[in-house]
């Protein structure tokens, strides 16, 4: 499963235009899955993937807002349930490191360290982790945002998320 | 009074006893009146009369032109107002009130009649009204019918679409199959004719056209394609005739070597023709067919003594991934399209399974939380298969499984990120069939699909293709082997015979891929080939893994099962092709539970 070469230098011709590759993309997003996306979309247009990794910037975004809320009423049921959410669908597209950071922040919302396995008592503790992770991840959101904006070729376009 | 003799003046009865004369008016009005009414008034009196139908004589008065009783005399005549007979004065009496009386018992009448009629209407319309309302409750009621009967056409006409749909998608791939049938044909004919001359004939007949089909297909093939495939033709053609050659029934030999070169160029493009119409949906199937024969055919190449061939082979198929990489639909080869219920709060989760489930041909219904999956289920729809998410809003997955389960047994499989083995476990307490890890890519769900799908399997005949071609090339491989060097897989004591049947009884095949009944399957084959069915098809595209078959059967079980997964690995992952390892390592473990049925089979 882990991208090959093959795949790689398939997308660099439909691409040719852009400044980037998705090679360059490589740490924050898994090719394999995101190659599979794009494979479904017709030739020469990303209508479908396009639609699809914006639907989910939005819906990141959103997941943030609410993480946020969520982090002042130290509401960590809905943390973990929001870090899963988010988990679920950057996993789908393969951003790997939001991914990685909704996880932490799943766990960390149910009393758990960030690997899921050991229980984490202290309440303070969880909440400046959640905090960090959270900054963590619209970090590598946005980073990985940007990237695909330019992408599908609409560069100029900084996300609104706060 | 008219009798007092002392009124005669006045008034008496007339000359003819039948009237009475009033003479004079003014001394009646003053004298006699007042005696006998309350009045005194003579035109009253003469009203009162009137009431009681004594009329005025007044006819002689006029005709005379002098009354007999002078000319202030008023005579007043009844027909029973007689003189001397006083008893018919009670019929005046009566006379004159019977009149008014019935006239008034008419008035009265006519109130009531029409209050009867009135009353009559009103429960006429009342009944009427009743009779409306009947009406409008059984109208009411005709109008659910017909609505329901509507929604029962729209979804009758909905399913019609589909299976037109369906059929039409099949026949496209039909057709395709067809010419791939006109390419490999000759060479089913000459195998025919080798077990069962009386057969060939008609198969000749039957192929010539499609072998000009497939010649016009060639001619229309990419120079660089075509290319390649004289190198490969050339390449893979020495081994295939030195198996032929060997093979038990010796005599035909001389009409075997001639059929495998054509065989070998007409199949081969074939299978490019397809990839290069990569964008056509429907000609994908034989694409899926071939690529997952391909790398086992060079397998098998690479266990022949012949090592040049193999990579000229893959450098083929390298080619060939590269033209249909963009080519999305992949159609597994469904019997029919399946219904997958996609159960997916996550709207990028579920845009992305469901995109990847259609391009596998398979109708989508989604449900946003468990329990609209529950609602779905409940409200008769049929499912093949449900994929379910574990974590949703309102009724999570494990829920929304076990309600689910109270009533209905379609496969569930759990999609989700959870699989520890706590959790596993729980999935499957509460009757899931399945756990889909997440995220799932396409392969994944693709092996999931036909994991629990089996039965909507064109497949399952197509890998019955191994078995009739077997026979023929295996007997040839086996030979050719021995002579050559033998496989190095090490498990030489396995015949052919014995891995054939250990690929048959998994598969539930007939007996006739068994060797002894190697004839009927032949001639199954060609009689069915003219008319080009489905089984046709697989069985052409068999032709090619047979040989790989035999091989990974000898190498080993898991590697057997791993074939089919193996056509779906080429079509979803090009890239993998050329490491067939890696390849195998990765789809080793959804099979394996079969692959241990399998084993068990192999054992006996």
């Amino acid at each position: 499963m882990a991208p090959t070469e093959t795949t790689k230098a398939k997308e660099e011709p439909a691409k040719t235009t852009k400044p980037r590759t998705l090679a360059d993309m490589a740490d924050s997003i898994d090719l394999a899955t995101f190659d599979q996306i794009l494979e479904m979309d017709e030739e020469g247009e990303h209508d479908f993937s396009q639609g699809i990794v914006y639907g989910f910037f939005e819906q990141a975004e959103n997941t943030f807002t609410q993480m946020e809320i969520a982090l002042k009423e130290t509401n960590l049921g809905e943390l973990s349930s929001l870090g899963h959410f988010l988990k679920g669908s950057s996993a789908t597209i393969g951003l790997t490191k939001v991914k990685d950071a909704c996880e932490k922040i799943q766990h960390y919302g149910a009393g758990k360290d960030e690997t899921g396995n050991n229980d984490e008592p202290d309440l303070e503790v969880t909440l400046d982790k959640i905090k960090k992770t959270l900054e963590t991840a619209k970090r590598d959101y946005k980073e990985v945002e940007a990237s695909l904006r330019e992408y599908f070729g609409d560069a100029a376009e900084p996300a609104s998320s706060s | 009074m008219l009798e007092d003799p002392s009124y005669a003046e006045i008034v008496r009865w007339g000359d003819e006893g039948d009237s009475f004369v009033v003479l004079e008016c003014e001394k009646f009005t003053k004298t006699i009146l007042p005696k006998h009414f309350k009045h005194s008034n003579f035109a009253s009196f003469v009203r009162q009369l009137n009431k009681y139908d004594f009329h005025k004589v007044r006819q002689n008065n006029e005709e005379n032109g002098q009354s007999p009783y002078g000319q202030n005399a008023w005579e007043f005549k009844h027909p029973e107002f007689r003189a001397n007979s006083k008893e018919s004065l009670d019929n005046i009496r009566r006379k004159a009130p019977a009149p008014r009386k019935p006239t008034q018992a008419h008035d009265d009448s006519v109130p009531t009649q029409q209050i009867d009629l009135l009353n009559q209407q009103i429960v006429a319309q009342q009944q009427q009204i009743q009779h409306l309302s009947d009406r409008y409750a059984q109208m009411s009621v005709d109008h659910q019918l017909m609505l329901q009967e509507v929604m029962r056409v729209q979804k009758t006409v909905v399913n019609h679409e589909n299976v037109i749909h369906q059929l039409v998608n099949y026949l496209v791939s039909m057709d395709s199959r067809q010419k791939r049938d006109g390419k490999s044909g000759p060479f089913q004919a000459q195998a025919g004719s080798n077990l069962s001359p009386s057969q060939a004939p008609p198969m000749d007949d039957g192929v010539s056209t499609p072998l000009q089909q497939a010649s016009k297909l060639l001619s229309d093939m990419n120079a660089e394609i075509q290319f390649n495939l004289v190198g490969v033709d050339s390449m893979g053609e020495p081994p295939k005739t030195g198996g032929v050659v060997s093979t038990p029934t010796l005599e035909t030999a001389p009409r075997n070597r001639v059929a495998p070169p054509p065989t070998a160029p007409a199949a081969n493009p074939a299978l490019v023709y397809p990839k290069m119409n990569g964008e056509m949906e429907p000609v994908v199937y034989p694409v899926g067919a071939t690529n997952g024969i391909d790398p086992m055919y060079s397998e098998h190449v690479n266990n022949v003594p012949y090592t040049i061939p193999p990579k000229q082979e893959m450098d083929d198929r390298r080619q060939f991934h590269d033209n249909r990489k963009k080519s999305t639909n992949v159609d597994p080869g469904w019997v029919r399209s399946p219904r997958i219920l996609l159960v997916e709060d996550d709207a990028t989760c579920r845009q992305i399974g469901g995109k990847f489930l259609y391009s596998f041909s398979c109708e989508i219904d989604t449900a946003l939380d468990g329990l609209e999956a529950v609602n779905k289920v409940q409200d008769g729809s049929k499912y093949d298969l449900i994929l379910m998410d574990i974590i949703m809003p309102n009724l999570d997955g494990v829920s929304a499984c076990h309600l689910i389960r109270q009533f209905d047994r379609t496969p569930i499989i759990a999609m989700t990120s959870n699989i520890r083995s706590d959790d596993i476990q729980l999935y499957f307490q509460h009757g899931m069939d399945d756990v889909l890890p997440k995220p799932f890519t396409r392969k994944s769900l693709l092996d999931m699909l036909e994991k629990h799908l089996v039965h909507l399997k064109v497949v399952s005949q197509g890998m019955e293709p191994p078995q009739p071609a077997t026979p023929a090339t295996m007997a040839g491989q086996s030979s050719a082997a021995q002579s050559v060097a033998v496989k190095d897989d090490g498990s030489p004591s396995q015949s052919p015979a014995a891995a054939m049947s250990a690929w048959q009884s998994p598969n539930q095949f007939q007996t006739m891929a068994v060797p002894p009944n190697l004839q009927q399957v032949q001639g199954q084959y060609v009689s069915a080939n003219p008319a080009a069915t489905a089984y046709t098809m697989d069985h052409n595209g068999v032709q090619y893994p047979a040989p790989p078959a035999v091989a990974l059967g000898a190498a080993g079980p898991g590697t057997a099962r791993a074939q089919p997964r193996r056509h779906i690995s080429d079509i979803s992952n090009g890239a993998d092709n050329p490491n067939l390892a890696k390849r195998q390592r990765m789809y080793a473990p959804p099979p394996q539970a079969i692959v241990g049925s399998m084993q068990t089979t192999r054992t006996n």
